[in-house]
């Protein structure tokens, strides 16, 4: 099946005080319709100026390279003009926090009926019964009484609702959800999350979710793209991903994420370090710095991002050979400490 | 044994008002309603509850920066509901707090080490600044910093440092408790992962007891001993962490723990040297 959202190899670059900072330096993703994809990182890792990128809305001074295509169309040469017909409905985007999304002097049915005006001409009565019906289809109580009220007479979560309802009002046929439950209550979140996936399979939606929390992804997407420094480091189907993740920021991630199953006093294990400067990233690996089984040869070797041996879903940027990940993984599973599961997984002088 | 801190059936109502010039009262606010909650001395206790559920007021009440409507709060075993002046002040250096945002609770225009020595400042104690100086640097380093930071400035640290030095600031004066309202929500995984073990660390090696307010119910079973949960001003369930993550009893904590986005347990990719995980 053919991609709703292709995205090939891209780059973008701002232009700092301390030179050229590469926040996404060669990022290819693809999702088809009905398909969910989670795209993991830390702050500053990419993935929402990635977001961005698809959606036209890079700052003015970003230098951009690459393809960003909307079934077929490459959106990233694209003329402002055709950049808002696409934006909203090809492709709309859900923002981490409703509130300074939404206009507050606005009432919410007006600013859901602007994003169906701006794409379709119909009457303001069309365009308020279409808002209605959207209110609706985004499950807020008694829509046609809050179709008069303010954004601040709703709760978080019916808020987040409405502008779900906003990026929806055009059936676009990529959705981009950043973050879009971060600033919610974890009941309200479940909410949040189980009407995206059943929007997307309603309308027949790809959808990409960008979080920081790899348990709202891991529930929600069909493929992880695990990002670091401007770069995916491992994209797998999610249940590969997270069973038999291959890189070692991923382990990193895992290992650091407290869980509500484990028992209290069960280790968490930091990342040591924190992510590099993109202005001056390190030579080799990007996460060769913090990573506790780095060869001396990985500071030179940029590995690219490559599919496991027998496995063309799974794909990851590592240097260590197949074999060592998996027994070190295998031990880190198991309880095992980074150092504990290096000391007992030989890794080769030599080896790159 | 006498709890350190004791709260006994607190309220606190908040007046509620229209009106712009010509303000008018229409009625109060519940925040807290009713609230008695024991703390042992060293013990690490989560509070969770959702946004306005009251845990925020509720830590404010404890640590006597609000005045409760009614209630009492003991302090190893003395009332000082009321307390003031210098009696407060003297309670303030137990009860220390780590807030959320630490860009927002750090002056931007003072150096770290000036930060971390303010309580001495603020409470008469440690005069000369030689001896000070070395004092900053041992509370640096307790928190995991080089002592060489106490010359910068907030905005030149990461936003885990900054953590650790609002943590350093709270530990200052040696206190018996620490409260940390949503300490790592504001952090990446891999530095809240950093944060939740310096707090542990702590906890351990001062005896410190630890009040964490939290949404995050993960942070909570990774840290906490007990668990209360909060509901519209009240407690609605309070219980050993095991107890509660086990079997809550609570519909409300039910509905909590059942929201949780889970990661699936970690498995063992099969090994080509042993390739029964039974055989191991």
């Amino acid at each position: 099946m053919s991609a709703a959202l292709t995205i090939e190899d891209l780059r973008v670059a701002f232009a700092t005080e301390e030179g050229e900072l590469r926040a996404v330096d060669g990022v290819s993703l693809a999702v088809a319709r009905g398909r969910t994809l989670g795209l993991v990182g830390e702050s500053g890792s990419g993935k929402s100026v990635t977001a961005l990128a698809a959606m036209g809305l890079l700052p003015a001074g970003a230098r951009v390279s690459g393809r960003v295509l909307l079934d077929g169309e490459d959106v990233l040469g694209a003329p402002a003009e055709r950049l808002r017909a696409l934006r909203g409905a090809a492709i709309a985007m859900v923002f981490q926090d409703p509130l300074s999304a939404l206009h507050p002097l606005l009432r919410v049915g007006a600013q859901v009926a602007e994003a169906v005006r701006a794409h379709a001409a119909v009457s303001r009565a069309a365009a308020r019964a279409r808002s209605l019906e959207l209110l609706e289809l985004v499950g807020i109580p008694e829509p046609a009484r809050r179709l008069d009220a303010y954004p601040h007479e709703l709760s978080g979560g019916q808020r987040q609702r409405a502008l779900i309802a906003i990026a929806l009002a055009n059936e676009p046929h990529v959705l981009i959800a950043d973050e879009p439950t971060t600033a919610l209550d974890v009941t309200v979140q479940a909410q949040i999350l189980a009407l995206l996936a059943r929007l997307r399979d309603e309308l027949g939606m790809a959808m990409v979710l960008i979080s920081h929390d790899l348990g709202v992804v891991a529930g929600a997407a069909d493929e992880i793209a695990v990002v670091y420094a401007g770069r995916v480091v491992e994209r797998a189907p999610a249940g590969e991903l997270l069973a038999a993740p291959q890189h070692p920021y991923t382990w990193g991630l895992l290992t650091s994420t407290p869980r509500i199953d484990a028992p209290r006093g069960a280790e968490l294990v930091p990342i040591p370090g924190r992510p590099p400067s993109l202005v001056h990233p390190p030579p080799g690996c990007r996460f060769e710095p913090r990573c506790a089984y780095a060869r001396p040869a990985h500071r030179r070797l940029d590995p690219p991002l490559e599919p496991l041996a027998g496995a063309e879903a799974h794909e990851v940027a590592c240097l260590l050979p197949e074999a060592a990940r998996g027994e070190l993984w295998r031990r880190l599973a198991q309880g095992a400490s980074p150092a504990e599961a290096r000391a007992a997984v030989p890794l080769a002088e030599d080896a790159p | 044994m006498t709890p350190l801190l004791e709260a006994e059936q607190l309220v606190k109502e908040f007046p509620l008002t229209r009106g712009v010039l010509l303000t008018r009262r229409v009625g109060v606010v519940r925040a807290v309603d009713g609230v008695s909650l024991a703390l042992a001395e060293g013990e690490a206790l989560g509070l969770v509850g959702e946004t306005g559920c009251g845990k925020t007021t509720l830590a404010h009440l404890l640590l006597q920066l609000l005045e409760p409507t009614s209630g009492t709060i003991r302090y190893r075993g003395e009332d000082v509901t009321g307390a003031r002046g210098a009696r407060l002040r003297a309670l303030r250096r137990e009860r220390q707090v780590v807030f959320q945002d630490p860009m927002a609770s750090l002056n931007p225009r003072r150096t770290v080490g000036a930060i971390v020595a303010e309580p001495f400042a603020i409470h008469g104690l440690l005069p000369e600044r030689s001896r000070r100086r070395g004092r900053v640097g041992e509370l640096l380093e307790q928190v995991g910093l080089d002592s060489a930071e106490a010359n910068r400035y907030p905005h030149e640290l990461s936003g885990g440092q900054r953590q650790r030095v609002g943590i350093a600031r709270a530990i200052a004066l040696g206190p018996r408790l620490l409260v940390a309202d949503e300490p790592v929500s504001a952090l990446d995984v891999s530095i809240q992962a950093q944060i939740l073990a310096l707090l542990r660390r702590l906890q351990r090696e001062l005896g410190l007891a630890l009040l964490l307010i939290t949404h995050d119910l993960a942070v909570v079973r990774h840290l906490c001993e007990r668990v209360a949960v909060m509901e519209r001003g009240t407690l609605v369930e309070v219980a050993p962490a095991d107890e509660l993550f086990a079997a809550p009893r609570h519909p409300y904590t039910r509905e909590l723990l059942a929201a949780v986005p889970r990661l699936p347990r970690p498995q063992s990719p099969p090994s080509p040297s042993s390739p029964s995980p039974s055989s191991t």
